[in-house]
């Protein structure tokens, strides 16, 4: 084994969990900027009203008005981010071997630096179809720092335990399909709520179509997938759990879709009249609305991370041995002897 | 094995390009499409090419008269008039507090209110023809032609500025359009000014239309931008300017014609008077029965359009509208003309308002735009009005108002 690469420092995993749980609610809050339409509550950037993105008085962001405080709270979070990341890129060069883990921290450093970027330009130029890319960008970034997560965790360097009989190959192909598909779904899901006011009805309609199609290909590939990981001969946890979620997930976000609809338009007309309806009015920009259609779009990346995670040990657990994948996959002494 | 999974690396990044690419195609500038079905309508099918030709510029010309009088989207114009007060009707202000594209500013002052709350529904121009408008029963209301359901005022009269205020405050039950409760007052009311600025423009364009149609020889333009001087253009300047002042001054005096609403009288709920409702609910004079139905659930008159489905034919709109479908106008009520149902009186759901006044001004003066008719002036009293306000009220008590029954008898029906 000497082609065996040795990755022994626990800090890039460390670093790289860090970045996803920061991650998480900068997507959310993100979203609630959206869901307010609170894009345009700062006018300037990267300054605010004039200040330092650090040095705006917090009393003034507390006490301001709600657009305010969540746009800046945004800012400030996407901040955080950044600064994690160049830690993150930092650590992972310094202790991390493999050249491709250490490209893919550059590779999150680019995309955080092109999302603050872009999210600046959008308030610049007050342009909305930066907003959607801006939106969209945001949970692949989200995806990377999972990827980045997985494969510097201690489950990537130690490897398969047990023999795994069956068809590990076709699943990590279906596994990687669904991660593909989880963020196509994503997208047709802001083309849907990014709709332009000026789109006809055609659009909107098409839009929609591409939605409902997302969500039923994906429902039809996460069931796909827990049937492959039951079937496997060993027990496999490390992909049965983020398949079980992943299902659970998949309910809950179909369930939360349908929802976002019925707090925006009430039932959709193929629903009318079957169900009785009883006087109920749609309060606009309430909470339940804003919790909702947000809930839904944060539960968008969560899917996204958790199939790129079922992606990723599925290919881990996939029949290798060659030369050339030490490099790829890596191993640490310390698991090693711990399972020698 | 590496090079395969990098092999998807790369179908992945490709994907993502492709798919940003998609999300990234810039949407159309906003701005003020004529009423083409209404202009369809008034002026037939082009019988000759010379013909096709002069009617373009005719309408071309239209089209920047209009943008002259009220500019576009992202920058209204209110119409400047000698002789008549604008500023009550149309707030430049407020106006413009609405327009153009979403914002705030530090205080928290919203911007664009219309395309942030409204524009997804009722379309940029309030053509009622949003995005989403489609998908949405009943449709969103069409501001173009300046006619509004629910108001304090008699039919053929504009609504008050506290009728539009509280449609948008308080929402319609049982539809898509939300209560905008959680807005500041004055976001309301830049709202309600830039409803009517939507109004007065399409009402405006109509009868510019109209115009068009009946006084302007073949050809002839409205306001020539090389011919300032003659007569000609005195006279259409004089024809623009009174076809804003008509509107405008309706809009403008809608307030003071508020229908006085008496008090009800002692006992006007009582057993008797409910009966006497009954009665009259039933009879010839007042004949509500005849639409909304022996059980009053909405079933009696059910193959009516209400005026905006009338807009593509008046009988039949369901096979007219694949025309203008075919010239590519999209609007949802092309797509689908729904017959209008009268309302089910027995679930308690009143999109006007429940409460007995609004009641009251339902019955009194109909619902403009729809079938639903103004009391008759003479033969049914002011009592008597309350009587079925007395009535209407009470059918959702009834044993038959429960939905198990209902189901019951529509099975019976059936
Ligand atoms: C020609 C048919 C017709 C007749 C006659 C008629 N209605 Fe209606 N009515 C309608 C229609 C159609 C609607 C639904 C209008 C709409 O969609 O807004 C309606 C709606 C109503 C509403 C609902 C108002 C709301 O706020 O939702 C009430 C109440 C009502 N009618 C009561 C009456 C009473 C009482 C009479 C007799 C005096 C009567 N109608 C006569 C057609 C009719």
């Amino acid at each position: 084994m000497n082609s065996t690469i040795h990755c022994e420092s626990p800090w890039p995993h460390r670093f790289a969990l860090v970045l996803v749980c920061v991650t998480f609610p900068l997507i959310w809050v993100g979203g609630l900027v959206t869901t307010y339409d609170a894009g345009m509550a700062v006018p300037d950037w990267p300054s605010t009203y004039g200040y330092n993105l650090f040095l705006y008085p917090w009393t003034t962001w507390f006490a301001g008005p709600w657009d305010l405080f969540i746009e800046h709270g945004h800012r400030l979070l996407g901040a955080l981010t950044g600064l994690i990341t160049i830690a993150l890129v930092i650590v992972v060069w310094r202790n991390e071997p493999r050249r491709w883990v250490q490209w893919l921290t550059v590779m999150a450093l680019v995309i955080v630096i092109s999302q603050g970027l872009l999210g600046g330009a959008r308030v610049i130029q007050d342009a909305r179809q930066l907003a959607k890319i801006h939106g969209c960008l945001g949970p692949a970034f989200f995806a990377l720092a999972t990827a980045i997560s997985v494969v510097t965790s201690s489950f990537w360097k130690q490897g398969p335990q047990l023999e795994i009989i069956g068809n590990t190959r076709s699943l990590y192909r279906v596994a990687l399909f669904t991660a593909v598909l989880a963020y196509l779904q994503l997208i047709f899901g802001a083309n849907l709520r990014h709709i332009p006011v000026t789109a006809d009805v055609g659009q909107f309609r098409v839009a929609l179509f591409f939605h409902l199609a997302g969500a039923a290909a994906l429902a039809l590939h996460v069931t796909i997938l827990i049937w492959m990981v039951f079937r496997l001969t060993q027990p496999v946890k490390a992909l049965r759990r983020p398949v079980s979620l992943l299902a659970l997930l998949i309910v809950m976000q179909i369930t939360l879709g349908v929802a976002s609809w019925i707090v925006k338009y009430l039932m959709p007309i193929s629903a009318e009249g079957r169900l009785r309806e009883g006087g109920f009015v749609i309060e606009a920009d309430g909470l339940l609305q804003a919790l909702t259609v947000t809930a839904h779009m944060a539960g968008g990346s969560l899917i996204l991370a958790l199939s790129t995670m079922l992606a990723l040990r599925a290919v881990r657990l996939a029949p290798s041995g060659t030369e050339s994948s030490a490099s790829f996959f890596c191993t640490s002494s310390r698991l090693t002897e711990l399972t020698t | 094995m590496q090079c395969l999974v990098m092999l998807r690396f790369r179908t992945l990044a490709v994907l993502f390009t492709m798919a940003l690419v998609a999300v990234g195609c810039d949407s159309p500038k906003a701005e003020f499409h004529l009423d083409r079905v209404f202009l369809h309508k008034t002026f037939g099918e082009p019988e000759s090419r010379e013909e096709a030709d002069s009617l373009r510029n005719q309408v071309q010309n239209l089209k920047e008269v209009m943008v002259g009088l009220f500019g576009n989207p992202d920058e209204p114009h209110v119409p400047q008039l000698t002789d008549l007060d604008t500023t009550t009707v149309l707030d430049v202000g407020l106006i413009e507090m609405a327009a153009g594209r979403v914002a705030s500013d530090e205080a928290g002052r919203g911007r664009g209110l219309y395309r942030e709350h409204c524009a997804h529904c009722h379309g940029v121009s309030g053509d009622g023809a949003g995005p989403t408008a489609a998908f949405l029963n009943p449709y969103p209301r069409d501001f173009r032609m300046g006619k509004f359901k629910f108001k304090s005022t008699p039919l053929g009269v504009k609504p008050t500025h506290d009728d539009l205020r509280k449609t948008i405050i308080d929402g319609i039950p049982d539809t898509a359009m939300p209560s905008f409760r959680l807005l500041d007052d004055d976001e309301v009311d830049s709202l309600v000014h830039y409803v009517r600025y939507l109004a007065i423009r399409g009402e405006v364009e109509r009868r510019l239309v109209m115009e068009v149609m009946t006084e302007l020889d073949t050809g002839d333009l409205i306001l020539d931008p090389e011919d300032r001087s003659n007569a000609l253009v005195e006279e259409n300047l004089e024809l623009v300017k009174g076809a804003v002042a008509t509107v405008v001054g309706q809009w403008a005096n809608a307030a003071s014609q508020v229908t006085e609403i008496p008090s009800p009288p002692d006992q006007w709920d009582s057993h008797d008077s409910v009966q006497r409702g009954r009665d009259l609910f039933f009879g010839s004079v007042a004949n509500c029965v005849k639409c909304h139905g022996q059980l009053a659930l909405g079933d009696g008159e059910t193959g009516d359009f209400d005026d905006w489905i009338k807009e593509i034919d008046e009988k039949d709109p369901a096979s007219k509208a694949p025309d203008f479908l075919a010239l590519g106008v999209v609007e949802p009520r092309l797509l689908d003309p729904r017959p209008i149902r009268p309302r089910n009186l027995r679930t308690g759901v009143f999109r006007g308002g429940r409460r007995p006044v609004d009641l009251y001004l339902r019955i009194k003066n109909g619902i403009e735009g729809t079938p639903m008719p103004a009391a008759p002036a003479s033969g049914l009293s002011e009592d008597d009005i309350w009587s079925i306000v007395a009535y209407v009220r009470s059918l959702p008590q009834e044993p038959i108002s429960r939905p198990e029954v209902q189901v019951e008898y529509t099975r019976e029906r059936l």
